[in-house]
């Protein structure tokens, strides 16, 4: 059951459904990409998952391994294996990266990590995704430009190897060399170990991470699902046409 | 011509009775009302400086004994001052006030009385309305120290602007009461009272000064403006009483639920002044900006104490007050921004900037805070300093002599609060203020 | 990650307390036969007998400051404490001389410990006086001086008396009058010219009685270009009754001296701790407070410096933590009485649950005074809804060619944060005590490494109890 299953779940913020039955099935080795209109509910599908409380389950399921995730706390969801990065990471003045990433990590072991084994891999993956070793001690997110707070979402993830990822528009106000290199991140993160769900509202971004599935969500829902020329076709034709499509019933 | 004086009007204990009954034309209520604070007045400890609310003031110059209720105005003196009431032309209505007596009035345009605008001296308003009177006048308390000149107020005060606005009437151009104190020792007791129902509009300004340079004069005087739900108020004062003067002012600002709340006031005059400015947030999605520029030379005093109630959620209030000051004049900014507990979401700034431009000038600050919510965003800052060296050098550089470019630093320094007044013969009129007491420093 | 501990703050761990037989006692109550009884018991010179009595008088006249401060203080019975305890004046220079009692407190508290590990010297005070006192033997050589106060003004009157009382007079408040009445224990240092003080002096100030009154006296002169950093702890058992500590602690940093004063307050909840501390600084002298305000129902103390000599420096750091139903009323002062003269103050408070914090600050800049600088911030942090914090600073500026910039901001911790903190797989209390952590980071991060541990560490636990 290596799996991330969401069946017809249904979300509400403030009383108005976002989602009114979303469905989708995210085995462990698949990278999948969620593409769709503005205020489709795309992001409501990311922060329902990882547990935010404005956002109220109104129905459905979603299981991630067979476990009940629904019935988490925020830091147990991410404890039991999904990580969230964010569209727009949230700063946290005071805190170093170093610190915040290693507390991350303790909480998930019972003894606390090593700090040679942990700044050796720490420096490692920093490397890795170019980002300059002063940036450990800097604040979390604080004053840094939009690529480097995606860099950091990234190597968060590197760092704590979860087994499922959401990715929120990490492609959002990046330019094409930035997003070649948070790209590179998220390619070596896959693998059989690692369900990933690309949430994307440009086919751009799926040159460089290339999924197995797209699916096209409007509404609130799937509504179509295909291999990676839906999305193409999609950046080429618009979302009018599978409107058109569902309209006719097709 | 000034007729001679008994000394029962001098402000002495006996001073009412003799208030009363050369003001029998007062409605029993309010005489009720005024005997009551006569005795409260009466009652009420002087301020002295172990006092919070009288920190750093200097107390002694406070008593009011040596001045008398003003006397009546010669034909000759109140032609004179109307003649100075001038200075905003463009109008919806205007008072002119001179010794607390009406010396002349432009009535609201029909059209707004027809919508039921009521723009009336208080003289004729006790008795026009009692039902508003006696529902607001005075009936806000003090907050900020000044019991005692708020009940000095309420008995002797006989006068003032009533400016009533019903709901959904919008009054595009500005209305304006003039205060004037004439002769020597005389006591005024100006009065101001706006109420904007819902969703109304409405700017007023009050201009008090001085029919001469060198008489001392008291001014005690109470405003208070009402902002009901959605109400747009704005207003102006300018105290400009001559530099031998005692001034107090309290000024209570009520905000009611999505209602924008603008004061400006200029403070050039009085030898010692004393202003309160409490501002009221009691809705929610309220808005209010309350600004103030001091210009203080000689030995001026000019004492501020402000506080923003934030009593209900969501509001947002901004406080800015400008000072600068010359030769050896004081400044006391004192600054209080209180949320309670149920006022979550506030957004309260205060801001107190002091701009010292002589070795004896003195400035005193006292911003303050008082948080019981927790989901707020609320912050002061005071700064006192003098003119940036770099950027007097500059002008200097450029064959700028130096009194002009440090009044044009100086003028750079009030423009942030000059630039936000709309009404351009409003700000004009402040630019031309400030720039006119500088030309006689 | 925990390194040693300096001074240790976790309040549970000072919690506890010995049935001590005291071979003298005051009694309980104030009168001037109270003051002659530590006199007498002292053997105090005459000077110093009339010193207290004419305080006993000025703090009798005084009335409580609350139509400024909390009537909280009304609670204070004066009439129902201790006002001196002891098993004998005379601290021992070893802690095998040290009663077993007291020894036993203080190593249940860490003391000889740290005091192998990094400081210079160390002053253990129980109750009303000093139990164990000592420093190393090269600082000695050097001409250092560090005893209690009581020794102090026995061995060394010629300096003590110069400086005694100068920096805070008798009258200076209610409390400081009280200490000047009733005072004992507390240290006395004297760091000679050009003298440099490598590792801090430490006193342990350690409350084991009930109803009872802590009265230390300190006073520390950093003679000309000398160099010291002292540091002071705190913990007294949680008895039902109140418990009075009311200290005063004077500095004086001749020309070019610099003096660091470091306290970690963490006294239990029964504890009114109100205390005076001002500093002098000469010419090019610097004076430097950092104060930790953790425990006690009811803290006072602004601690000042009076800048009195050109290029004086003066700075206040300190860190207010006002748990549910205490109220840490901190602030600082900082009184220019020369030119160019700086000063720097930065203040942060956390409240949790119906803690209070309160911040009042005074800055002075009188007038003829040219190139004085002040800097002031003040940042709060409130954890529940009902938490509050309150800011109230007084500045006055003479003078054209002077600054002062005061700034002051009210926060929570954002829930955004807390949810992206969470996300990462950190509990509710480990995610609150991050962001917590980080709100005093920038000032921890000045502090000796073990204070910054143990601070964290307190954070921690607090932070775990305040929610859920």
């Amino acid at each position: 059951m290596s799996v991330l299953e969401i069946e017809n779940l249904k979300v509400n913020i403030d009383d108005k459904e976002i989602l009114n039955g979303l469905s989708l099935t995210l085995p462990k080795g698949e990278v999948h990409a969620i593409m769709g209109p503005n205020g489709t509910g795309k992001s409501t599908l990311a922060k329902a998952l990882a547990g935010h409380e404005n956002y109220e389950i109104t129905g459905g399921s979603a299981t991630m391994n067979g476990e009940d995730i629904l019935a988490l706390e925020i830091d147990e969801i991410a404890r039991a294996g999904l990580f969230l990065a964010f569209q727009y990471p949230v700063e946290i003045p005071g805190v170093s990266i170093a610190n915040f990433i290693r507390a991350a990590l303790n909480s998930r072991q019972e003894e606390d990590i090593d700090a040679v084994a942990y700044y050796k891999s720490l420096y490692a993956e920093m490397e890795n995704l170019g980002i300059d070793r002063k940036f450990t001690s800097r604040s979390v997110n604080e004053g840094f430009s939009g690529g480097e707070k995606k860099r950091c979402e990234i190597l968060q993830m590197a760092m704590l190897k979860p087994e499922f990822c959401i990715l929120d528009e990490t492609d959002s106000g990046l330019d094409v060399d930035a997003l070649k290199v948070v790209a590179e991140g998220v390619n070596q993160m896959r693998g059989e170990e690692r369900g990933i769900l690309v949430i994307t509202h440009y086919q751009r971004l799926l040159n460089y991470i290339v999924p197995d599935k797209v699916h096209i969500m409007m509404d609130g829902r799937i509504v179509k699902s295909g291999d990676k020329s839906l999305a193409l076709e999609v950046e080429e034709r618009g979302y009018d046409w599978i409107k058109e499509e569902i309209a006719a019933g097709v | 011509m000034i007729t001679a004086q008994s000394d029962s009007e001098f402000l002495s204990e006996v001073v009412f009775d003799h208030f009363l009954a050369r003001h029998s034309e007062l409605p029993d209520w309010l005489v009720k009302q005024k005997q009551a604070s006569w005795t409260e007045y009466l009652a009420l400890p002087a301020p002295n400086r172990k006092m919070e609310t009288w920190r750093f003031a200097n107390v002694k110059g406070l008593g009011v004994e040596g001045f008398r209720l003003a006397p009546s105005l010669s034909e000759e003196d109140s032609q004179s001052l109307i003649e100075n009431s001038q200075n905003v032309k463009e109008t919806s209505g205007k008072l002119v006030f001179g010794n607390d007596d009406l010396v002349a009035e432009e009535a609201l345009s029909e059209e707004l009385s027809a919508k039921g605008v009521i723009f009336e001296p208080l003289e004729r308003a006790f008795a026009k309305h009692p039902e508003i009177l006696e529902e607001f006048f005075m009936a806000q308390e003090s907050a900020l120290g000044s019991e005692k000149f708020a009940a000095f107020h309420t008995a002797l005060n006989r006068n003032g602007t009533l400016l009533f606005v019903p709901a959904n009437v919008e009054i595009e151009l500005p209305l304006v009461s003039y205060h004037w104190a004439n002769g020597g020792e005389s006591a005024v007791f100006p009065h101001t009272l706006v109420i904007a129902k819902d969703n109304s509009k409405v700017t007023f300004v009050d201009i008090y000064g001085s029919s001469d340079k060198e008489s001392a004069q008291l001014a005690c005087g109470v405003s208070t403006l009402y902002a009901g739900p959605g109400a747009n108020v704005e207003y102006h004062y300018v105290q400009n009483w001559n530099e031998a003067s005692l001034s107090f002012n309290r000024l209570t600002t009520v905000a009611e639920r999505d209602s924008n709340i603008t004061a400006y006031g200029l403070n050039l005059g009085s030898k010692h002044a004393r202003n309160e400015g409490h501002t009221v947030i009691e809705g929610a999605g309220s808005n209010a900006e309350i600004l103030s520029l001091t210009v203080a030379h000689k030995e001026q005093e000019i004492d501020q104490r402000t506080l923003q109630s934030h009593n209900a959620p969501n509001s947002r209030s901004n406080l800015l007050f400008k000072n600068a000051l010359q030769d050896t004049s004081k400044t006391i900014f004192s600054g209080l921004i209180k949320v309670a507990e149920e006022a979550q979401l506030t957004d309260a700034y205060q801001t107190n900037r002091n701009l010292l431009l002589s070795p004896t000038a003195e400035a005193n600050s006292l911003p303050g805070l008082e948080i019981l919510a927790n989901d707020v965003k609320c912050s002061h800052g005071a700064t006192t300093g003098q003119i940036d060296d770099n950027e007097l050098f500059y002008l200097l550089a450029r064959g700028i002599d130096k009194p002009t470019a440090q009044k044009l630093l100086v003028f750079g320094f009030f423009e942030e609060i000059l630039e936000k007044i709309n009404n351009e013969e409003l700000a004009n009129y402040h630019r031309e203020l400030v720039h006119q007491k500088f030309e006689i420093a | 990650m925990s390194t040693e501990a300096a001074i240790d703050i976790d309040r549970e761990k000072g919690n506890f307390s010995y049935d001590t037989e005291y071979e003298y006692n005051a009694g309980i109550g104030l009168t001037e036969e109270t003051v002659n009884y530590i006199t007498d018991v002292k053997g105090e010179d005459d000077w110093v007998r009339a010193f207290r009595l004419k305080a006993l008088e000025s703090f009798r006249s005084k009335p409580l400051p609350t139509h400024w401060a909390t009537k909280d203080l009304e609670n204070i019975d004066f009439d129902k404490f201790r006002y001196y305890l002891s098993k004998g004046q005379q601290p021992s220079r070893t802690w095998d001389d040290v009663p077993d009692d007291v020894k036993e407190t203080f190593e249940r508290l860490g003391i000889p410990e740290q005091e192998r590990a990094f400081l210079a010297g160390v002053e253990a005070q129980f109750d009303s006086e000093a139990a164990y006192s000592r420093m190393k033997d090269d600082l000695a050589k050097e001409g250092v001086i560090f005893v209690g106060s009581t020794e102090g003004l026995k061995d060394h009157p010629e300096i003590f008396r110069k400086f005694f009382g100068k920096v805070i007079p008798t009258g200076d408040n209610k409390f400081s009058a009280l200490n000047s009445a009733v005072f004992s224990g507390g240290s006395f240092i004297y760091v000679p010219p050009g003298v440099k003080v490598k590792q801090p002096l430490q006193a342990y100030f350690r409350i084991n009685a009930e109803n009872f009154g802590q009265f230390e006296r300190t006073l520390i002169i950093a003679d000309e270009g000398a160099e010291v950093t002292y540091m002071e702890g705190c913990t007294a058992p949680k008895f039902e009754t109140t418990t009075l500590h009311s200290a005063v602690v004077e500095l004086v940093a001749l020309k070019g001296a610099k003096i660091q004063y470091i306290t970690v307050q963490n006294w239990s909840a029964n504890v009114f701790n109100l205390v005076t501390k001002r500093g002098l600084a000469e010419e090019d002298a610097e004076i430097k407070w950092i104060d930790c305000n953790i425990g006690s129902r009811l803290t006072m103390k602004y601690p000042g410096v009076i800048l009195k000599g050109r290029g004086a420096r003066g700075e206040v750091l300190s860190i207010a933590l006002a748990g549910d139903g205490q109220h840490q009323d901190t602030g600082a002062k900082m009184i220019h009485m020369a030119d160019n003269t700086t000063s720097n103050i930065i203040a942060k408070s956390i409240s949790i649950g119906e803690g209070q914090s309160t911040y009042r600050g005074q800055v002075h800049i009188p007038k003829h005074l040219k190139g004085c600088r002040n800097n002031t911030e003040c940042d709060a942090l409130l954890i529940n809804t009902n938490s509050r914090t309150d800011t109230y600073p007084a500045i006055t500026v003479r003078g054209d060619d002077n600054s002062v910039q005061h700034e002051a901001s009210v926060s929570k911790v954002n829930a955004e944060q807390i949810f992206y903190l969470m996300q990462r797989g950190l509990n509710e209390g480990e995610a609150m005590s991050l962001a917590v952590n980080g709100f005093v980071n920038d000032l921890v991060k000045q502090f000796p490494m073990e204070y910054s541990v143990e601070l964290k560490r307190l954070i921690d636990m607090e932070m775990e109890g305040s929610v859920g």
